[in-house]
């Protein structure tokens, strides 16, 4: 019996380690290319075993100066949501609690539309209010994501809110504003927590508002990689370094706040 | 209903009166409103051996060697004029989709910028978004328009106008490995026969040794097999007429895509040059054609193991002789809405006279000029036999590289679509290239009506 649990729980471990072996071979390629010379990268016989050059990455920071790009790319993702925050908190509960659905719809088909087909009206406008090349562009296009994204996940929370819990806040004597303000969100805590993050994420990663909204005063990382693809000339160690940068930010959030959104949304189950 | 509208009107005043708000916050965190230069008229004593003081245009570069030489010489041409150039630079899939969106938008900037007149510049040109430069080429006697090559001239020429002006100038040449070659008693392939003889000979699979590599990916492989098709004394079209099912195009593409079925390396299918540089690189290929260019890729030890084994030779014969294409791959263009058209003239007369052609080309950037080609200190930033065969390549060759249509897209697809059945082992290739020509002469028609 225990004997056949544990070669049990043996296969389970190795085709578990197989699947994660397939899934995260890109990402581990992409490491290990980081801290690989251009013709290592290109040769198989040295996959695994190579003579590691930090080079990629000194390129990285010495002559690319990614950081400037990294600080952009954070302005824009922090700045476009906390203002896709600050509107859609609010504009999904109004939604949640006053049955607005047209409303919501409306804002979906938002999110539904290409975003490609604002990019032209954008440029007009942003030009001619000279824009182009600022966070204020960048922030308010990426916020065409971001926003929708908060809103609908918002609105799905705050309907699962039990209704007696804002009725015991108007008893006692908060007005509506109070409510939201006092007793709704700080227990939205995880909902706001997940919807913050993909909308981060959005933003961190977007290239298409990016690149045509964006110069070189405000050249966010996704449209910054490209640095080092050329005409005649594609560096895959740098590229992949860059790469790495790009992902860690991400990574590190996603593993820091999953545990806040499972806790929180435990906690969230209210007793009532 | 009362209600209902009443509920509608108070979260939509919301949204407005907050997305106001926003607006007003966002205004603050940057100065961007005001950031605009002063660049309506020359600044207070603007002498006149400064004739465009005050003044300043932006410039839009591919990443390319070429920017990198041309942005350390830039305060020397702004001190001598007076006028400022603000550069960007984005890889060139990015740079057309960029310019694409700011000229349907009618955008007044960039002012100048890089374009490759094959693939965009009938696109653009077509649109008017390129402002035509025969009358400024000839104002100054001392710009000798003269000195550019024909061909090169031929690739920016659209609709008899010239749409821009050649920067970087590329041919397709024939690498090979020296150690091989003589190992083997092999003497360097002066035609197009000889090649697949000796690609044969030292095709030898079970080593991880192929005789043959180049760009087998569709739309990436058009332009290389571009001299084959003229060596054998085809063309992808003739006048309006789609000829890529003729005899001489059949037996071109059939020599190509068979040198790699028979003596490509696996994968071949998904090779463009970075895949097909890279198996170079690692020394298991014997001969390679591609732009010339891309030397750097086989010659540099960075990125190449056998770089000091690497040779380079013109074009092999054919039918109708050596005949690589010798194109424009990047020019400069003014755009139509430019603010400022003459300092714009004046920026790319600069950039393109004898002078900073010498100096960039001095750092490995193929230029235009024929008198840069003759000076002996123009051609110090390549090794010296590639020289001479850029030497010889730029005499017989052809001015374009694909077809020249708008639609650069879809037509490399047609004549890809026929190498690619090629090297999958399609035996009857004629119904395939006379529906591939159809396609192609669709994409020609369409160009007609505009």
């Amino acid at each position: 019996m225990t004997r056949r649990k544990r070669t049990a729980r043996l296969i389970l471990g190795l085709l578990t380690f197989l699947v994660l072996l397939a899934f995260a071979f890109p990402f581990v390629w992409m490491l290990l290319a980081s801290f690989k010379t251009q013709s290592q990268i290109m040769s198989t016989d040295q996959l695994l075993s190579f003579k590691p050059t930090l080079a990629n990455y000194t390129s990285v920071f010495g002559e690319h100066d990614f950081l400037g790009y990294m600080i952009n790319s954070l302005i824009v993702g922090v700045g476009s949501t906390a203002f896709a925050l600050l509107l859609g908190l609010p504009a999904a509960y109004a939604i949640a609690r006053y049955h607005l659905h047209r409303l919501g719809l409306v804002i979906l088909v938002a999110r539904i539309i290409p975003g490609i087909t604002f990019l032209i009206p954008w440029f007009i406008l942003f030009s001619q209010v000279k824009l182009v090349d600022t966070y204020t562009a960048l922030i308010l296009s990426h916020m065409l994501v971001g926003l929708p994204f908060i809103i609908w996940i918002m609105i799905s929370f705050f309907e699962a809110l039990p209704k007696e819990i804002e009725e015991a806040g108007l008893i006692d004597g908060c007005n509506r504003h109070q409510v939201f303000l006092r007793v709704i969100l700080p227990i939205s805590g995880p909902g706001m927590i997940t919807a913050s993050l993909l909308s981060f994420i959005f933003s961190w990663n977007n290239f298409m508002f990016s690149i045509i909204l964006s110069g070189e005063k405000t050249k966010p990382l996704p449209v910054a990689v490209f640095n080092f693809m050329s005409y005649a000339e594609i560096n895959w160690g740098a590229l992949m370094a860059a790469a790495c940068i790009i992902t860690l930010p991400v990574l590190i959030i996603a593993l820091l706040a999953q545990r806040y959104v499972v806790n929180g949304l435990a906690a969230g189950a209210v007793k009532g | 209903m009362d209600r209902k509208s009443k509920r509608w009107l108070s979260a939509g005043t919301a949204v407005v009166l907050a997305a106001t708000l926003m607006a007003g916050c966002g205004g603050n965190d940057k100065n961007g409103g005001a950031a605009s230069p002063a660049d309506k008229g020359p600044g207070g004593g603007a002498a006149a051996d400064k004739p465009f003081a005050g003044k300043s245009i932006s410039l839009v570069t591919a990443n390319h060697p070429w920017a990198d030489a041309i942005k350390p010489l830039l305060p020397e041409f702004e001190a001598a004029t007076g006028m400022k150039v603000n550069v960007e630079g984005y890889f060139e899939d990015q740079l057309t989709q960029k310019l694409t969106v700011q000229f349907t938008a009618g955008s007044e900037t960039p002012d100048v910028f890089m374009y490759r007149p094959l693939q965009e510049g009938k696109l653009f040109f077509k649109n008017g978004w390129l402002q035509p430069l025969d009358e400024y080429v000839n104002k100054d006697a001392d710009y000798d328009f003269a000195d550019l090559s024909k061909s090169a001239v031929g690739t920016a020429t659209v609709d008899g106008k010239l749409a821009g002006i050649p920067i970087i100038t590329e041919q397709e040449i024939l690498y090979y490995r020296k150690d091989l070659l003589e190992a083997a008693g092999i003497a360097v392939p002066k035609t197009i026969d000889e090649l697949v003889a000796a690609a044969q000979k030292l095709h030898d699979p079970g080593k991880g040794m192929y005789g043959f590599v180049a760009r087998g990916q569709r739309s990436p492989l058009v332009t290389q097999v571009s001299s084959f098709l003229y060596s054998e004394g085809g063309d992808f079209m003739n006048g309006d007429r789609a000829t890529i099912n003729t005899p001489e195009a059949i037996k071109a593409f059939t020599t190509y895509g068979k040198l790699l079925k028979d003596y490509g390396p696996p994968g071949v299918l998904n090779m463009s040059w970075p895949q097909a540089f890279g198996i170079f690189g690692q020394g298991k290929v014997a001969f390679l054609t591609d732009a010339n260019s891309l030397y750097k890729n086989a010659t540099d030890a960075e990125k190449s193991q056998v770089a000091d084994k690497v040779g380079f030779a013109p074009f092999p014969a054919g039918a109708a002789g050596s005949k690589p294409y010798n194109i424009t791959s990047w020019g400069l263009a003014v755009n139509a809405k430019s603010r400022d058209k003459e300092a714009a003239w004046a920026f790319i007369q600069w950039a393109t006279s004898k002078e900073i052609v010498l100096k960039t080309q001095e750092k490995g950037n193929p230029g235009a000029r024929a008198s840069v080609w003759d000076n002996p200190q123009g051609t110090t930033g390549f090794p010296a036999e590639l020289v001479e065969v850029i030497k010889m390549s730029v005499k017989g060759g052809v001015d374009h590289d694909r077809p020249t249509v708008i639609n650069v897209g879809e037509a490399r697809d047609a004549v890809g679509e026929i190498v690619q059945k090629i090297i999958t082992g399609e035996a009857n290739i004629q119904p395939v290239a006379d529906k591939a020509n159809e396609a192609l002469q669709g994409v020609i028609d369409l160009d007609k009506n505009k």
